[in-house]
Formats: C-alpha cells, structure tokens, sequence
C-alpha cells in the first residue's frame, strides 16, 4: 500500500489499540529497517537490539507523529539514529572505521526509503491477488524460477496456457491500488529503460 | 491502461520484493509486532550497554583463545542500571545504584515470574527463562524500567 493514504489509515488504527494494524506496518517495513541495519554491517546481537528500540520508539511515538504518510521516513532516519548508537557504544571498545560504511548517505539512504515503500506495495498487492495468480507468481519468481513443465503439473494447467495466465495475473497486479503512485510515479523514467523487455511466449 | 512497467519488470520488481522480505529473520519480525504489547505501559526503557557476547565477538580478532565466559549484559536507564549474568540454570543480576525492588522475567508468551530484590540490589532468578524474555524492575521509590527483548 504505497498509497499513502493506507499508511495513514495504519497508523491511525495502530496508534489507538489495532495489534492487526501494527503488525502490518511491521511486515511493512521492517525489511527497511532490516536492510539499513545490514548496511551499518552491525552484529546480529546489534541489529536485534537496534530494531527492538526502534519499533519501541514508534510505539512511543505512534499518536504524535506529525505526518503520519512520512513514516517510512520517520523509520528510516530513527533506525539510523539507532545504528549510530550502536557504533558509539562499540567505538569504546574498538575504534570505530574511520569513515561511514558505504550506503549510509541520504542519497542512497532516500532510495532505500523509495525502495522499501515499492517493495511494500509489491508484497501487499501480491496478497490481494487471487491464489491461482499468487501461486503462480510465487512460482514464477522463485529462485530457482519453477519450470513450465513442473508449473503445468502442480497447478494443473496447460502447459500453453502458462504465458497467457502470466500474463493477465500481472495485468491484475499492475492495477492494483496498492500500485498506483508507485508504479505510476516512476513510470516516466523507468519507460525508456525497460521498453526493450520482450515478454516471455 | 497504464504502460508503465512491462511484464518482465514488474516480475523482476517482485522478485526483489518477495526477496528482501525473505532477507529478514522471522525473529527481528516477531521482535517488532511484540513492541506493539508495550503501547500503553508506562515504564521506561533501559537501553542495552554492555554486551560480554558482542563484546567478544567485536574483538575475536585481538584476543582470542578466551575460555567460555559466562554472557553479562547491562541495561542502563535514567535512574538506575540492571547488571544481569546469565548462569546455566539461572539469571543473577544487580541493580546499580541498590535499591529495593521486585524484578520480574516476561517471556514472549506472557508469562511471567517475580523475584525480590534484596539491599545491596541483588536478584537472582531460577530457573532461566525461556528465550526471549525481557526484565520489568519495579522499585520501591515509584521507578518503573523494563529492557527490550534478551535472546539467549
């Protein structure tokens, strides 16, 4: 749900007493904050600790945020934050690296933001789909890619019309609510780039 | 109908989607939606400070050979910090500076187990929870600290 009014309604709900509300913007956005931790190359032990405080904090915060469609912003700049102590706390035993690991600038820092909101409306308008078009994607996206025989045989489907079911379940995803400032938004930049991508028969 | 991304793209986009989700421990998830059980609870958070675990595995590299260690921890809040020392069959902790108190372990699945703190801020708790548990010190003055989540 990129569309930002979803994320304020989240919000919302999570900061009177809504669990559902919060643990989806955990599954949200947790990989966000997963993924700045990495960058930080802290410990596993560090990065525990360091999403622990940050989702405390949110939970402090949660009913006084001043713009509540922000948040992933909010939850980016507070993990950093929360890295940094990190470091701190670690600069008193060993000295700390001389510079700041790579990635941790807000040039690469706002795109992780751009990044994790995409994936987040990825994830969420996957879950929307119908199962026959979830078990398909799933099947096509995994890593290995699930050949076409072995598709056609668990989910009982010819193997001709593989590509065209493909094709409308993506069809179904790309207008999914859940992607329209996402997709849309970068849809300018991103046309040039992509227009060679020649589908699959 | 929008010709923004084409099939190839947005299956690589959710390729990368599904990716980064897989890329996250099921624990630092559980960690986050279990924060939500602190909304409403009027105690303060004592940060982690000391780690013996991290400690050690930050400075493999200069000291090795070092005989297994019991793992120390502190939490430090405002008013007080919690030394804990995690025994075999039990937690042994200290509040610095001593005050009374009662200390008590929440596990993840709500239970929880009281211990006194005596006068010289001593507790000790037996046996050792389940992993992960967190400590709530209740002290007599009114101060109310809780720590974060302690993975054993």
């Amino acid at each position: 749900m990129r569309d930002d009014q979803s994320v304020v309604a989240l919000v919302a709900k999570a900061a009177g007493s809504d669990q559902d509300a919060w643990d989806e913007l955990v599954e949200r956005y947790a990989p966000m904050v997963w993924s700045i931790c990495s960058r930080y190359r802290l410990s596993r032990p560090d990065i525990e600790d360091v999403g622990q405080n940050v989702w405390l904090r949110l939970v402090e915060q949660i009913g006084n945020l001043r713009e509540p469609a922000a948040l992933p912003g909010w939850l980016s700049t507070t993990t950093q934050r929360e890295c940094l102590r990190v470091l701190h706390r670690r600069d008193r035993l060993v000295p700390l690296p001389e510079e700041l690991p790579p990635g941790t600038d807000d040039a690469m820092i706002e795109q992780g933001i751009m990044e994790a909101e995409r994936n987040a409306a990825l994830r969420a308008a996957l879950a929307e789909l119908p199962p026959h078009c979830r078990q398909l994607l799933s099947m096509l996206i995994s890593d290995p890619p699930h050949p076409y025989a072995q598709i056609s045989t668990l989910l009982q489907i010819r193997i001709g019309s593989i590509g065209p079911q493909r094709a409308r379940c993506l069809e179904r995803l790309r207008r999914s609510r859940h992607l329209a400032t996402v997709i849309g938004g970068e849809a300018a930049a991103t046309l040039e780039k992509t227009a060679g991508g020649e589908p699959r028969a | 109908m929008r010709e923004s991304w084409d099939d190839e793209r947005l299956l690589g986009a959710l390729r990368a989607a599904m990716e980064a989700r897989r890329a996250v421990p099921p624990e630092f998830i559980a960690t986050g939606k279990s924060a939500y059980a602190w909304r409403n609870i009027d105690a303060e958070l004592a940060q982690l400070t000391y780690d013996s675990r991290s400690d050690k595995e930050r400075s493999a590299s200069l000291r090795s050979e070092e005989p297994a260690s019991v793992r120390a921890l502190t939490f430090t809040s405002a008013h007080f910090s919690i030394e804990l020392e995690i025994a075999d069959t039990a937690l042994l902790g200290q509040i610095m500076p001593p005050r009374k108190a009662t200390i008590e372990t929440e596990t993840r699945a709500g239970l929880t187990t009281a211990a006194p703190v005596d006068d010289i801020g001593c507790f000790a708790i037996e046996p050792r929870p389940a992993s992960p548990f967190r400590l709530h010190c209740r002290a007599e003055d009114g101060q109310d600290v809780v720590t974060g989540w302690i993975t054993l």
